[in-house]
């Protein structure tokens, strides 16, 4: 993890004090990345929101997870439609390892070479005040997962 | 299913009228007079009096209002009104809703009808340019400031992983998109309400047409339209008094499946499954309230918003099996082949009028009336897009 890295990439912020999903952000400026847990039955509950749809307990809790995952797919956007966005870049979407039912977004400069399913990794990325968790390739050493 | 969602009566109410406005880029005219139009033609369809209307319904993201609506046309008294969506998802509920409040006696003479300026109005995609995004239930703060902002951004996200679930190079899908297109573009060709009436479209101009979101080309993407359409429901004993030939409704569904996500779209990237929609789920009740099967289907007016929402449709409605879909031919899915869809040119090649010109399509092949009309043709499929939830119909003819 490179927590202290940051780099710029635009002006859409995120919403951070959101009742149900602000911890995420919270969580984030801390470098850390945290995924709301089902105080019940220790569900993951991605998208944020207080009711488990399995065992119905109301709650708020979160748990840290380690900051790797798995690409699951993406798309290189070549047509430009926000102007904080140059293109080409592109979009990934990452399974999280200690996670799987969570799927997080991630932004990446360009057309970077990709395969589904290759390790990647968190970096935190400043944004006007905000720190948001993008993803990048895990680089050879990261990737060993033993 | 429970009991309960047995009682559906097959072909207890009809469409009894169509209408629409001309499609264009720039309508000049408000959603108001576009959604007035195409009412008017649809109840001069009918043969009612626009006076006599007692009920409509919307879409949710119609900026006209029933009453509104009602308004215009001079209806004496608005009885009933409702909506459905989420947005696309709407059309075929809405033509239930309106199915249901004619069966339960709320009102006799429904309207239902999209009015939209897609192209010169408010266009779609344009998001998050201003503020913080997100909150307040919409979970846009995990998807805008990453980059994903459009709905062709998601469904390419969507295209490419059904590839790799299927182990198909991304070259090979795009064949199949391809063949959605190009029938959709030759049934454009011969429909001149069609906005690319005139424009014709070989498979090579298809490849060679630009990237907007790798793997989806321009030509995987809809038109964005202006436009309205419109229909009257009835009851089928009604309908048959009025001017013109009833078409049936013999079944009506909706379906989100289970773990559906809240949210608009984006969201659907955390289901379980990003490559079957909740069409999966309409496609039993739809087929179960009708007692057919897929292989009863004449003719589909399948949603398509982008080319891969019609390609994974067509395996969760049943057509082919999982990740056959991309193997389909243009002939197969073209007036005279197998499975003839979207016999207008869809989205993708008429207008973009957010599901509901395919309503209208899938009467007029019943009636026998279409630019490019199947032979024979008695039962019709017509769907209205995930993912944020589904919903279908099935035509079919008078007995």
């Amino acid at each position: 993890m490179t927590g202290t890295e940051t780099t710029t990439v635009g002006p859409v912020v995120p919403v951070v004090d959101d009742v149900d999903t602000g911890e995420f952000f919270a969580a984030a400026a801390r470098g850390e990345l945290a995924v709301r847990q089902c105080a019940g039955c220790r569900a993951d509950l991605h998208l944020p929101r207080e009711c488990c749809p399995h065992c119905g307990e109301l709650s708020r809790t979160w748990r840290t997870v380690t900051p790797r995952g798995t690409l699951y797919s993406w798309t290189v956007v070549e047509h430009q439609v926000h102007p904080a966005h140059p293109t080409p870049y592109t979009v990934v979407l990452v399974e999280l390892d200690e996670a799987p039912t969570v799927r997080l977004l991630g932004h990446l400069d360009g057309r970077p070479s990709l395969t589904i399913g290759q390790p990647m990794v968190v970096e935190f990325v400043d944004v006007e005040g905000v720190r948001l968790p993008h993803w990048r390739p895990a680089a050879e050493e990261e990737s060993d997962h033993e | 299913m429970t009991e309960l969602a047995h009682r559906w009566v097959p072909g207890a109410t009809s469409i009894a009228g169509i209408g629409a406005t001309d499609f264009s880029k720039h309508s000049g005219r408000s959603p108001l007079t576009l959604a007035v139009q195409a009412t008017r033609a649809a109840l001069a369809d009918a043969g009612i009096d626009p006076r006599e209307v007692d009920g409509i319904v919307r879409c949710d993201m119609d900026l006209v209002s029933a009453p509104a609506l009602a308004d215009s046309l001079g209806v004496r008294d608005l009885t009933y009104w409702g909506e459905a969506g989420p947005g696309g998802s709407g059309p075929a509920a809405m033509v239930a809703q309106a199915a249901a409040a004619v069966s339960a006696g709320l009102a006799s003479t429904v309207v239902v009808f999209r009015a939209l300026n897609g192209r010169s109005g408010n266009r779609y995609g344009l998001v998050g340019e201003r503020g913080a995004a997100g909150g307040e239930g919409s979970y846009d703060e995990f998807f805008l400031p990453f980059g994903m902002q459009t709905a062709g951004q998601f469904f390419a996200v969507v295209a490419r992983r059904y590839a790799h679930e299927h182990g198909m190079s991304v070259d090979k899908l795009s064949e199949g998109l391809a063949s959605i297109a190009l029938a959709c573009r030759s049934h454009a060709n011969n429909n001149p309400a069609a906005q690319f009436h005139g424009r014709t479209m070989t498979r090579e101009e298809y490849f060679a047409s630009r990237m907007l979101s790798d793997p989806l080309r321009l030509f995987d993407y809809c038109l964005e339209s202006d436009g309205a359409c419109a229909v009257v429901v009835t009851s089928t004993e009604r309908a048959r008094d009025l001017a013109s030939v009833p078409v049936p409704i013999i079944s009506a569904a909706q379906g989100t499946g289970a773990c559906v996500q809240p949210g608009l779209m984006f969201p659907a990237l955390l289901r379980p499954s990003i490559t079957t929609w909740p069409s999966a789920a309409a496609a039993p009740t739809l087929f179960g309230r009708a007692g057919l099967t897929p292989a009863d289907i004449d003719v589909a007016q399948i949603y398509d918003c982008f080319t891969i929402t019609t390609l994974i449709q067509l395996e969760d409605y049943g057509f082919v099996p999982r990740g056959q879909a991309a193997h389909l031919t243009e002939d197969q899915l073209t007036t005279g082949g197998t499975l003839p869809l979207n016999t207008s040119g869809g989205h993708l090649s008429e207008a973009y009028i957010h599901g509901m010109n395919h309503v209208v399509e899938g009467v007029r092949q019943i009636r026998g009336t279409s630019t490019n009309q199947v032979a024979g043709a008695e039962v019709c499929l017509v769907t209205s897009a995930p993912p944020p939830g589904a919903s279908a119909l099935i035509l079919g003819v008078d007995r």
